[in-house]
């Protein structure tokens, strides 16, 4: 007999934990898993020689008054407005955030403090990688790697919309709606990112600003001045993000991190090639392509009485972050609607 | 003819400082910009071109006769459908739709079309023309519509009451056979004082409605199953029974 839930959020980033955090503000019993160690997807926070680090979002922005409340309860030391110091006049990976009205802020614990504070009080299982679907006849069930099911009479998935669309496709004699649901999904694809960590002696030579876009690297999008968010470092941080297309290309090649680093080199001076310490990560899935933005999140009705819900910053307008925020709550919203009526 | 033409003149002279705190909960302030004569094969109109604070939309309002400061101007809203209005699509009844109303405005002494340019009611053209792929593969789209954007956005309406009020208009006779869009305009503060039947007369390509209605019992058919409701507003064609 499997576990019962009433939710299982398959996915704890900002937007299957605003989705699990409004259900159980509601009463709702729901629980979310997630194959890392840790929460908060892309928002997150990796120590490296201790420092912490901000490997994937290197900030938080937004307009909605809602979102940025959330943003403002965080228990954690804000650094409000930043990035003050943006260098560069390549496009940034959100453009958004930089337009007036909108609100901006990272954490000197790393913006990680944010999802984590999204999951008090919420019981998230980590490290639980979900390995397909039921959706056919009964209740949907997640069934684990090891072969362990939870059964749940509404599933949500808030992953990337590729690693829902693997999941959707693992469900044997998936029923109509899920067919709508994959269409969708497979409408546009999110945009890898190489991304890498690198510390320097506190000495270095480092830059003045805080962000830059270089206008002229087709390999570097982003590099964030990360030390400048912490009190104190004993590094100077560097973190290296590199174009869409760019990481695409070398994936899967070894040496990416030094080809990033010769790039960051010439653009920002020699001192930059030759880092005391490097953290490489592979955001497979960094970001959502604009192109397939939609309006809302996904809840369709399953013929064996349960319910399958899709969110994550792909499923609200604007993208990011807060896209995912809005999107996980929109989707709590419906659910607590259907179960009222 | 010229209507109403110093009128409109100096609601776009008064709006070059406006600022203001909105309308609705998402909080719309606009400002009447530019204003010329456009005649058009169904009459005389004057075209008001409007900014706005929340979407970079360039909607207009189309006006005929003397409107500014006036009590029951018929007043219709469409919502741009490039397919529909401009290509002559048979998946929608947009461009019937857009002709009957200015027919009907034009009739009269007076009335007012509000062109409000979100393509698709929701975020584009693409997702439209997604959204007619899903249909193709067969798939149920009621739900896909919703994410794809196909829905009422309360910005809408929150965006043509204020730019009824920047015209001046003390009260409209709305040309709908939409109730919902009275409740919404209502809650905008526009005083609606009466409703005009849209009514479309019939031709070889709305045939299929009228086929649909006697399929099917009751006059208000609701086609959002099969296609996109993207004006909002039930088809009535001549010969169903009028709302």
């Amino acid at each position: 007999m499997p576990l019962g839930e009433s939710v299982l959020v398959v996915g704890a980033g900002v937007a299957g934990l605003a989705c699990a955090r409004a259900l159980s503000a509601a009463g709702a019993s729901v629980s979310v898993i997630d194959r890392a160690r840790g929460v908060g997807g892309r928002c997150a926070t990796r120590r490296v020689e201790g420092q912490p680090v901000d490997l994937g979002v290197a900030f938080l922005h937004g307009r909605d008054p809602d979102f940025l409340a959330a943003l403002e309860s965080v228990p954690a030391t804000p650094l409000p407005g930043w990035p003050q110091e943006v260098h560069g006049t390549g496009r940034p990976c959100q453009p958004e955030a930089f337009r007036p009205g909108e609100g901006r802020r990272a954490y000197v614990e790393g913006v990680n403090a944010f999802p984590r504070w999204l999951a008090r009080g919420i019981g998230v299982r980590l490290g639980a990688r979900v390995e397909r679907l039921e959706l056919s006849d009964r209740l949907p069930r997640a069934v684990l790697e090891g072969g362990e099911a939870i059964e749940a009479e509404t599933l949500v998935l808030a992953l990337a919309p590729e690693q829902s669309g693997r999941l959707l496709a693992s469900a044997p004699a998936a029923p109509s709606p899920v067919a709508t649901a994959r269409a969708l999904l497979g409408m546009a694809a999110s945009e890898p990112s190489l991304s890498l960590a690198a510390l320097y002696p506190s000495s270095a030579d480092g830059p003045r600003w805080q962000v830059c876009y270089p206008s002229e690297s087709t390999v570097l999008q982003l590099a964030s001045h990360d030390s400048t968010k912490r009190r104190a470092p004993r590094f100077l941080a560097m973190v290296f993000q590199a174009h869409p297309r760019w990481s695409r290309a070398h994936a899967d090649r070894p040496e990416w991190p030094d080809l990033l680093l010769a790039e960051a080199a010439r653009l920002l001076g020699a001192w930059a090639a030759a880092p005391l310490h490097r953290h490489p990560h592979r955001w497979r899935f960094a970001r959502t392509d604009r192109s397939g933005e939609m309006a809302s999140p996904l809840l369709v009705r399953l013929p064996g009485g349960g319910r399958l819900g899709l969110c994550g910053d792909r499923f609200a307008p604007g993208g990011g972050v807060e896209a995912a925020w809005l999107s996980g709550r929109a989707l709590a919203g419906r659910i607590l609607a259907e179960e009222g009526a | 003819m010229r209507q109403d033409g110093d009128a409109l003149d100096e609601l776009v002279a008064r709006d070059r400082d406006h600022e203001c705190e909105g309308y609705g909960s998402s909080q719309v302030c606009v400002r009447a910009v530019a204003v010329a004569d456009l005649p058009t094969r169904f009459g005389a109109f004057r075209l008001v071109g409007f900014w706005n604070n929340r979407d970079s939309k360039e909607h207009v309002a189309m006006v005929h006769g003397a409107v500014v400061g006036e009590e029951d101007v018929p007043v219709r809203l469409h919502s741009e459908c490039l397919t529909g209005d401009v290509m002559g699509s048979l998946r929608c009844d947009c461009r019937d739709q857009l002709t009957e109303a200015l027919r009907t405005i034009a009739r009269g002494p007076r009335g007012v079309l509000l062109y409000l340019r979100q393509e698709g009611r929701g975020i584009g053209l693409l997702n439209k023309i997604r959204a007619y792929a899903l249909q193709e593969q067969g798939l149920d789209t009621v739900e896909a519509n919703r994410a794809l954007g196909f829905r009422d956005d309360e910005r809408d309406y929150a965006v043509a009451a204020h730019m009824l009020k920047t015209l001046g208009i003390r009260s409209v006779r709305l040309i709908t056979n939409n109730p919902d869009k009275i409740r919404q305009l209502t809650q905008h503060g526009v005083v609606v004082a009466g409703r005009i039947p849209h009514v479309i007369p019939p031709n070889e390509f709305n045939r299929f409605y009228l086929e649909t209605k006697a399929r099917r019992s009751g006059h208000m058919i609701d086609l959002t199953e099969k296609r996109l409701a993207e004006q909002s507003d039930p088809v009535v064609v001549e010969g169903m029974e009028t709302p």
